[in-house]
């Protein structure tokens, strides 16, 4: 047991020498955490380069509040617990951020708000977990996403498909909390409105071959497959697959299978029948602000969760900026800024802002991702549209309800 | 410099070293002191770690769950369900060599990995459990990690010291024998297969423990969790730095591998912006490199396990 005393001893004497150079009294710090490495290492440096575009906008015009910086601390979650709790503790109590952009995943959200951030009093905002056990957290209105539930884009794309008149489907999901979350969902909306589930099956991730799995949903007599997966991933095989041994006519995937891969790999020919649905931003004047200014900083909008992550970083810097950086007034900060009614305030608009800001005028930030009209859980309702291809990319055909 | 900042960090950490101390004390018993290669670490960790939610957690609609029985009882029964895991399993994969051992229990893990994620109706599959009781869970942030981590120091001190009696009694000196000749250990009238399985499922069941310890820790739990990364090989990695048959090296060889670990994000933290996702790989190479320096100077470990009585040291 001492060597254990002694070792940790050692191990802070050794952070407290790393840290010892004085920090800026005026400057705030928010960490942000991310699956750097991990499961979701090829998705997470883009997430962290939007975020860290709307830290560059707020130091670029103006600063935060008296004229300090706003500072990005990265932590790697590497979307796992055990990671996620550590890089949370390391932000909240070595580098006092007083605000975090993330973790990630679902479960690392899940314990670092349970053990570090929610305890410690420090606001949480993540733009990619999706379980809907984050909504069930009892955070004390510390936890937000800007990104929605899968809740909502399950039930969402079963109200659609039901309108358009398919009142029979088969559903092949990747078993993970994204691919099932969303499954579960879709299967609850489907069956209530009357339709039929007629093959209903979760998959790993990564096999060459899914035709037995194919042919085993097939056997149901639906037409119409339900792709709850990821375009540039397994979910690319499974619809080459049904389609080379034609086991379905209609292909539907979600937000994860809009994937330009998709229409690279198969040909635009192959894919008349293909249709997905994915989140968009309403008022499409920010999604175009944060394209351009995303774009310009070298970075490629089209990755995805970059828009919520954008919009999660510039919604915290606005709440910083409303709370005066008073860590307790952080949360009620964040549903103002970000509800109705008030001035909107579009991506990049930092100066605009912290001018209405001062003025103690309302604001209503429009994200890229959407409105970010938070419920009482912290959750967003998603704004999605139903797409179909088109040359080399996707179009919207309709909006969902 | 922030005293308070640093002292909850250093709570915490020494919390996760409590944790990995128990695996890295149960693998003990299982490679240091009977020579058997468990790859499935993971496995029995997440055992523990599931069955103490189920026990002891809220009622849920979509999985079992709701018992709310008291902590002890959820502790309890990790170790006793992770035990009654490890009993079939072991009955029937230590009969391998070592090295088939290592390949039989990897797939024995991978299997446990994939029945939690698929078997909703038990485990909550991919989205996983949460509203897990914490001990002392209502008090303030740092009271509150301090009275979890008397509770983890108190548990892993017990364990060490039952483990270390166990050791030292008559059983210990046969389990030794065993592991250095079986042969010889076996024509003195010893009954080696089941001896093993007996340190098998003793390893297995603080596994099961340190699972229940991290559960209850972060209230929730996911199949993330259970990353061989960084619930079977990063043990694996503590035990052979620390000194495999010396529970001592087992618990510093915890502390200092996870204190490298976490501490080596600060630093490289302190390099340039540009490189900070890049640098954050640096940390995995770290380990890496402390293992194989280990290895090639001193493949004996930190603290070398203790010769007893008058026996010629092992070749």
């Amino acid at each position: 047991m001492n060597k254990k005393t002694i070792a940790t001893l050692v191990g802070s004497l050794l952070g407290a020498a790393v840290l010892a150079a004085p920090a800026h009294a005026q400057n705030v710090k928010i960490g942000l955490l991310g699956g750097i490495s991990g499961p979701i290492a090829a998705m997470a440096p883009s997430m962290l380069d939007a975020a860290r575009l709307a830290i560059a906008q707020v130091n670029e015009q103006g600063g935060i509040l008296k004229g300090g910086k706003l500072e990005a601390v990265v932590g790697d979650s590497a979307c796992n617990p055990q990671n996620a709790t550590d890089a949370a503790t390391k932000a909240v109590n070595i580098d006092r951020v007083i605000a975090t952009v993330g973790p990630h995943c679902s479960g690392a959200v899940l314990a670092a708000a349970n053990s570090v951030t929610v305890p410690a009093g420090v606001l949480m905002v993540t733009p990619s977990g999706t379980s809907p056990e984050i909504t069930k957290l009892n955070d004390k209105d510390l936890v937000f996403r800007t990104v929605s539930s899968d809740d909502y884009q399950g039930r969402a794309l079963a109200r659609t498909l039901k309108a358009r008149g398919i009142n029979k489907v088969a559903v092949a999901y990747l078993n993970n909390d994204y691919g099932k979350g969303l499954a579960e969902s879709f299967k609850a909306e489907f069956e209530a409105g009357g339709g039929t589930i007629a093959g209903y099956s979760g998959h790993e991730d990564g096999k060459a071959s899914y035709r037995s799995d194919l042919a085993q949903l097939a056997r149901g007599g639906a037409d119409t497959l339900v792709i709850f997966d990821y375009g540039d991933g397994t979910g690319l095989t499974i619809l080459r697959q049904a389609l080379e041994n034609n086991f379905f006519k209609t292909f539907i995937g979600a937000d994860g299978m809009k994937s330009e891969a998709i229409i690279r790999s198969l040909g635009e020919k192959n894919l008349t029948t293909f249709f997905s649905s994915a989140p968009v931003g309403e008022a499409s004047a920010s999604l175009d602000a944060f394209r351009k200014a995303f774009s310009a900083s070298g970075g490629n909008p089209d990755a995805i969760f970059t828009t919520t992550s954008y919009d999660a970083a510039f919604l915290v810097a606005l709440a910083i900026e409303k709370a005066g950086g008073d860590k307790a007034k952080l949360s009620e900060a964040l549903r103002s800024v970000a509800s109705a009614p008030g001035e909107p305030i579009l991506p990049g608009e930092w100066a605009k802002a912290k001018k209405l800001i001062a003025e103690g005028k309302d604001i209503d930030y429009k994200g890229a991702a959407g409105d970010h009209e938070f419920d009482k859980a912290g959750d967003v309702p998603g704004q999605y549209a139903f797409f179909k291809v088109s040359g080399s990319t996707y179009e919207a055909i309709a909006d969902m309800k | 410099m922030d005293i308070i900042g640093l002292a909850n960090y250093a709570v915490f950490m020494a919390i996760l070293i409590g944790i990995y101390a128990l695996l890295a004390l149960g693998l003990n018993i299982q490679w240091g002191f009977s020579g058997l290669f468990n790859a499935g670490i993971a496995g029995f960790f997440a055992i523990g770690a599931y069955t103490s939610a189920i026990l002891t957690s809220l009622p849920a609609a979509h999985r079992l769950g709701g018992f709310e029985l008291p902590l002890l009882l959820g502790w309890a029964g990790a170790m006793v369900v992770a035990a009654a895991i490890a009993w079939p399993i072991g009955k029937i994969c230590l009969r391998f060599r070592s090295d088939y051992l290592a390949i039989a229990t990897i797939g024995v893990a991978e299997i446990i990995r994939l029945v939690i994620r698929t078997e909703g109706w038990l485990t909550g599959g991919v989205r996983g459990i949460t509203g897990v009781p914490r001990p002392f869970g209502d008090l303030p942030y740092m009271q509150s990690q301090l009275a979890y981590l008397a509770l983890v120091v108190v548990l892993v001190l017990a364990a060490y010291l039952l483990v270390e009696r166990q050791l030292k009694a008559p059983w210990g000196r046969m389990m030794r024998a065993i592991r250095d000749n079986e042969n010889a250990a076996a024509a003195m009238g010893k009954r080696v297969a089941e001896r093993r399985l007996q340190a098998f499922v003793f390893g297995s069941a603080l596994m099961g423990l340190a699972g229940a310890l991290f559960v209850h820790f972060n209230r929730s739990i996911t199949p993330e969790a259970i990353d061989p990364m960084i619930a079977t090989f990063l043990i694996w990695i503590m035990l052979i730095l620390g000194g495999s048959g010396n529970n001592r090296g087992a618990i510093l060889g915890a502390a200092v591998i996870w204190i490298i670990w976490s501490v080596s994000e600060i630093l490289t933290d302190r390099l340039p912006t540009e490189i900070a996702i890049q640098a954050k790989y640096v940390r995995v190479f770290i380990i890496g490199l402390t293992l194989q320096l280990v290895l090639r100077f001193r493949p004996e470990g930190i603290l070398p396990e203790r010769q007893h009585g008058t026996s010629p040291p092992r070749s």
